[in-house]
């Protein structure tokens, strides 16, 4: 049914969406970046891209954060066309995708109060995409109760936030929970909403989110070592939409070291893979890198298949990685660090 | 010697090219490039083409010319931001190239005027803070000047309504505040400005903090105040909110800061709000004259700037591109060598702009430039004016020509506008055209500077346009036909059009009628057709006829011009193999229908029907030799048409077969030959011969074979496009004539309702005949000449596949950056 009416709201936008992927830099292109000597030349061969003069008028010296500043700037133009030419559902599909980004201004407000940071640098920081109205009220909430009662009672996360009402004082450990707790409500929210509609989107979201969610519980189990978390406290912050659950979940609450995430993980190949770290540790690339290479994997995918939200997601969660190697290569550049210049993640 | 002599400059096919090598000394190479840039005669070719992009040896000057044109776009800008109009440099200043001491000065020029406008932008911004929450402080003072008077009013009501009351615990606390608010000092106040579009929000999240526990009042501010960080007009809201307590009053003071609310500090006792108001009034007023000088000085500033910038950012357009070009050169020891493509007939030109160069950098080496033998094609260049530009560009935008073949824009001047006014003929509608485009040709200097897109479109085919509208005057008379209405030009009053219509009854058709007038008219057709029946019959069928004849007559022609490509490419094989079948292909089978065409025109049928040629041509291969004693046209038809088809049919092997076999037996002589002569030019050193084989040279051949035969058939029946077109507009001419004037002309009106109506449909009339007959119609007829010209002419001898001269030319790296 889908492929009946589908273009009729948001056939546009697919062309549009697609045509904004076929500007995704290539291989190619990051060979040249990677050749660079400096970030003028950075700059130059940005140029021939879809960035276009993005910098022309940028006074040089160019700094890294003027280039990671400019880059989101553009994925934001893009992704708010995209936003304002929409219908529903699709709209709030597009909503959905903002509110990751809404918990992490959220929780950066709230450490960052906690450390009595200056409140204008702190919005500065914040990601673009997950701005609204009411954040910059966040920094005046001392406790959760309050945080929920005058701000966040507003935005679309307070059925989120419901459920870690339980924490009474702001410290870090607990920001930190909230955060996972935040992360398990919405992943499994979304998750549903994508199965909801159903067709080609819940397949492919569907995929896509799993594996969010079995990252989130592994990332969760991997940095709790050596934490006064609790085993039973961990086990609530863990996704229940993954591949992982309920076994693997199950196997996972139980782990105490590396080793034992590596015998839960034995059976599910995928994942296994990625601890399975072959002869030179040293030049093999981090866990976190091997979870991106799987993320940019699944979200290339989701351009095989027509009629569906998925490739929204897909398109903006690539353009990001796109801009974390510009800003990565931009990095290396700006520190003389040539030598690990090519580990960004390539995508086309 | 002979080969001294220049070739000349033809239309007719592309200039000749020689490929340059220029030794130029390393001192003077930049003003080398520069004059050869205004010269602009010269395709550099990139001799650097393993080096990286940036890598190249001036990529670090080009990056600095960047920066400075990033500083001329920044005071660009500026100025349009404040309305200044930009002088635009005169040729002269644009043309005097500098020397790196004055630009040196230029470059530190503009960098101190960009810091000084900074500075002043800076200034300003400062003072238009401070003007800014002077002016909101003056409205927070006011408008809580405003509350607290009113407050005092309402106290005493409140007070009435409190006693009997049992309003709402919010209401009542309000209350309670309200009437604090003067007395004890733990009841505080903080005023303020904020956005409107904030207000709501703001509003919402003070109560939900507070939980309700305030009093919150806010007024609009009447004229929206300009933000001095993004020069936008904001609308804001001041507001006054009361609170108990230190605590709470510091909450919303960082609640404040944080939504992006200014707060004011105002005093709660009247005299001491008074003495602030004045106060501000009068700082508000020092700081007007302050301002307005510092505004002057920078709209002088910038003013000034006006008259400059644009001749600034002319020699760092111009420094840019000589760097770009420099990147191409090859450095050896003490100078660079380039090497290009010139017009072989501009040499001497060239040569001049060298020695002038050098010597008037005061060098005592002047550049060397030799020509070198090349292998690979040369670029086309085809030296247009403003006549032929534009059907050079038809011809263009098909394909390019190959070097130095015959290049078709010179047939299309003529065939162009020719096969358009077939479809457009009308006599009235040529002069409308005719005059439109003469009025863009008279006023092409005024209208130059006239930007606007479609505009610029059709002004650009000026001189296409015009030629159309005059050929248009000519067919519409050969048509006779004016706004779909006949002249009388050449027999006066010889007999009246409605005897002759009267006599049409009884179905006598007025065409056999005519024959016994035993009269002629001069030029075109006779009028006296506009009221016979059977007009559209013999229109459709002269028509017809004559879109055939045209057609295979331009075909022909096509073919024949391939005689001369291939005479001048010295391939005379192919003129056996290749030209003749195709000539004799087409001869024999539309050659021949063409021939009948006319012979059935001039020959005096006496009585008897004339035979068909449709039939005829159709039997021709049906019933090769036979041909039925009534339907023949002349005597041995039947023989003659059996010999033409012969040589038609045996032209298709020679054609399908020859070219592949030629070109193997040429192929195998070159392999023979030694490849490597010595090659002198580095851009030649890495050239490859394209690869040929004999298999695709055959399916290629195939491919065109059949083409070419089944298109004679297709091709000619797509010259009845003529005829289709011609027809149409004719009769929506007509239509629009009869359904509008002769409906109104016949009215039985008063004498001036019917002066008014003619005038209003009269109106009417010319508008649609603008809109659709001349606009609409007109597109599609020109549309449907540049197929026939692309698709049906040039496919018989245009190969198309030329790339274009660029050469290195400042003024057209300046025009383009314009648009």
């Amino acid at each position: 049914m889908e492929a009946i009416d589908f273009n009729v709201d948001n056939g546009y936008l697919e062309g549009i969406v697609r045509g904004f992927k076929g500007g995704i830099i290539t291989n190619n292109v990051y060979t040249n970046l990677t050749q660079c000597e400096t970030l003028e030349d950075l700059k130059l061969q940005l140029s021939s891209t879809d960035y276009g003069n993005f910098l022309q008028n940028e006074p040089s010296p160019l700094s890294t954060s003027t280039i990671s500043e400019k880059c989101l700037e553009r994925l934001m133009d893009d992704f708010e066309y995209l936003r304002a030419n929409s219908v529903e559902p699709l709209t709030t599909f597009l909503d959905y995708i903002t509110y990751g980004y809404m918990i992490d201004n959220v929780i950066l407000l709230i450490t960052g109060t906690l450390h009595e940071r200056d409140t204008h640098e702190l919005l500065e920081k914040c990601h673009p995409l997950g701005a609204f109205e009411s954040m910059p009220a966040l920094c005046i909430a001392t406790n959760v109760n309050e945080l929920y009662n005058t701000v966040l009672i507003e935005t679309p996360l307070a059925p989120y936030f419901e459920k870690c009402l339980s924490a009474e004082d702001l410290h870090e450990v607990d920001i930190e929970i909230i955060r996972n707790k935040l992360y398990k409500a919405y992943i499994e929210d979304f998750y549903n909403y994508c199965q909801k509609i159903g067709g080609p989107t819940a397949e492919v979201m569907g995929e896509i989110l799993q594996f969010e969610a079995d990252r989130r519980a592994i990332n969760i189990t991997i940095n709790s070592f050596d934490t006064e978390l609790s085993k039973e406290e961990r086990a609530k912050l863990y996704p229940e939409n993954g591949l992982l659950y309920p076994e693997g979940i199950s196997k996972l609450s139980k782990c105490d070291d590396i080793e034992q995430v590596k015998m839960a993980l034995d059976t599910y190949h995928d994942y296994a893979a990625m601890f399975d770290n072959g002869p030179n540790q040293s030049a093999e690339k981090s866990l976190e890198d091997k979870f991106f290479e799987r993320e940019v994997h699944l979200n290339k995918r989701s351009f095989e298949q027509q009629f569906h939200f998925g490739q929204f997601y897909s398109y903006l969660k690539l353009k990001e990685q796109e801009v974390r190697n510009i800003v990565w290569i931009a990095e290396c550049i700006a520190q003389n660090q040539k030598d690990k210049i090519n580990n960004y993640i390539p995508i086309f | 010697m002979e080969s001294q002599k220049l070739p000349e400059t033809t239309f007719l096919r592309s200039e000749v090219m020689s490929l340059a090598q220029f030794y130029i000394p390393s001192e003077i190479s930049k003003q080398t490039i520069g004059a050869l840039g205004e010269l602009g005669l010269v395709q550099f070719r990139d001799l650097n083409k393993e080096v990286n992009a940036f890598q190249r040896t001036f990529v670090s000057d080009i990056r600095h010319y960047d920066e400075v044109a990033r500083q001329i776009r920044f005071l660009k800008t500026q100025i349009e931001r404040e309305d200044i109009k930009i002088k635009k440099s005169t040729v002269e200043e644009a043309a005097v190239s500098k020397t790196p001491k004055e630009l040196e000065e230029l470059e530190q020029k503009i960098s101190e005027t960009e810091k000084v406008v900074i500075e002043l932008n800076e200034n300003q911004r400062t003072l238009d803070k401070r003007y800014l929450e002077l002016t909101e402080m003056r409205h927070v003072i006011k408008v809580t000047d405003e509350f607290f008077e009113s407050s005092n009013v309402k106290e005493i009501q409140e007070n009435n309504l409190k006693s009997d009351s049992t309003t709402g615990l919010l209401k009542e606390e309000n209350a309670a505040a309200d009437l604090e608010a003067g007395k004890k000092s733990s009841v505080t106040f903080v005023a303020g400005v904020i956005p409107r579009a904030k207000i709501n929000g703001f509003e919402r999240l003070l109560w939900r903090m507070l939980r309700g526990n305030l009093y919150m009042k806010n007024a609009e501010i009447e004229e929206p105040i300009k933000d001095p960080e993004t020069n936008e007009l904001v609308e804001k809201n001041v507001f006054i909110v009361f609170v108990h307590g230190q605590v709470l009053l510091n909450k919303i003071r960082k609640l404040c800061e944080s939504v992006g609310a200014t707060v004011y500090p105002v005093s709660e006792n009247a005299e001491q709000r008074n003495e602030e108001a004045i106060e501000v009034l009068a700082r508000i007023e020092d700081l007007d004259q302050v301002l307005n000088n510092t505004r002057e000085t920078r709209m002088n500033k910038l003013r000034e700037i006006a008259q400059n910038i644009d001749a600034w950012n002319t020699v760092i357009r111009k420094e840019k591109a000589i760097y770009h070009v420099m990147n191409l050169l090859r450095t050896d020891k003490n100078s660079m060598i380039a090497e290009g493509w010139v017009p072989t007939n501009k040499i001497p030109e060239i040569q001049q702009c060298l020695r002038d160069t050098a010597e008037a950098a005061g060098s005592n080496v002047a550049p060397i430039m030799n020509e070198v033998s090349y292998r690979s094609v040369p670029p086309t260049y085809n030296v247009t004016n403003k006549f032929t530009k534009c059907f050079q560009s038809i011809v263009d935008s098909y394909g390019v020509s190959n070097y130095r073949e015959i290049n078709p824009a010179l047939y299309t001047i003529v065939t162009f506008p020719f096969l358009f006014a077939i479809m457009f003929g009308d006599l009235g509608h040529g002069t409308l055209m005719f005059l439109g485009a003469l009025a863009m040709v008279i006023f092409e200097k005024k209208l130059y500077n006239y930007k606007n897109e479609i505009f610029e479109m059709i002004f650009s085919g000026r001189y296409v346009i015009l030629l159309m509208g005059a050929f248009s005057i000519f067919t519409g008379l050969v048509y006779n036909d004016c706004f779909s209405k006949p002249l009388n030009l050449f027999t006066q009053n010889t007999y009246s059009y409605k005897e002759i219509g009267n006599s049409t009854e009884g179905g006598v058709s007025l065409a056999t009628e005519l024959g016994t007038y035993q009269r002629t008219y001069a030029f075109g057709m006779d009028p006296a057709w506009v009221d016979a029946e059977n007009k559209l019959v013999f229109q459709n069928s002269y028509k017809m006829k004559m879109s055939v004849v045209i057609g295979v007559i331009h075909m022909l022609f096509g073919t024949i011009i391939s005689l001369f490509n291939y005479l001048h490419f010295k391939s005379f094989g192919e003129i056996l193999v290749v030209f003749l079948p195709e000539l004799l292909y087409m001869g024999c089978i539309f050659g021949y229908l063409t021939f009948t065409i006319i012979y059935k025109w001039c020959t005096h049928w006496e009585g008897s029907q004339a035979p068909g040629l449709m039939n005829m041509l159709i039997y021709m291969f049906l019933s090769p030799g036979t041909v039925e004693k009534n339907e023949e046209l002349f005597p041995n038809q039947g023989k003659i048409q059996l010999i033409l088809l012969l040589i038609a049919v045996i032209a298709i092997p020679v054609l399908l077969l020859g070219r592949p076999f030629l070109q193997k037996m040429k192929n195998k002589n070159v392999e023979e030959l030694p490849t490597t002569n010595d090659v002198v030019a580095y851009s030649e050193r890495d050239y490859k011969p394209p690869a040929w084989s004999f298999a695709e040279a055959f399916i290629n051949q195939g491919v065109h074979t059949i083409e070419y035969c089944l298109s004679g058939i297709s091709h000619t029946a797509s010259y009845l496009r003529l005829w289709a077109l011609s027809l149409a507009h004719g009769q929506l001419s007509e239509v629009l004539w009869n359904m509008l004037l002769d409906n109104i002309f016949g009215l039985n009106l008063g004498i001036v309702l019917k002066a008014i109506a003619i005038f209003l449909v009269i109106g009417a009339w010319l508008g649609l005949t603008v809109a659709i007959l001349l606009i609409m119609e007109g597109l599609s007829a020109f549309l449907h000449a540049l197929r026939l010209h692309w698709v049906e002419f040039n496919s018989k001898f245009y190969k198309g596949e030329g790339h274009k001269f660029y050469p290195f030319s400042f003024r057209k790296i300046l025009k383009k950056e314009e648009n």
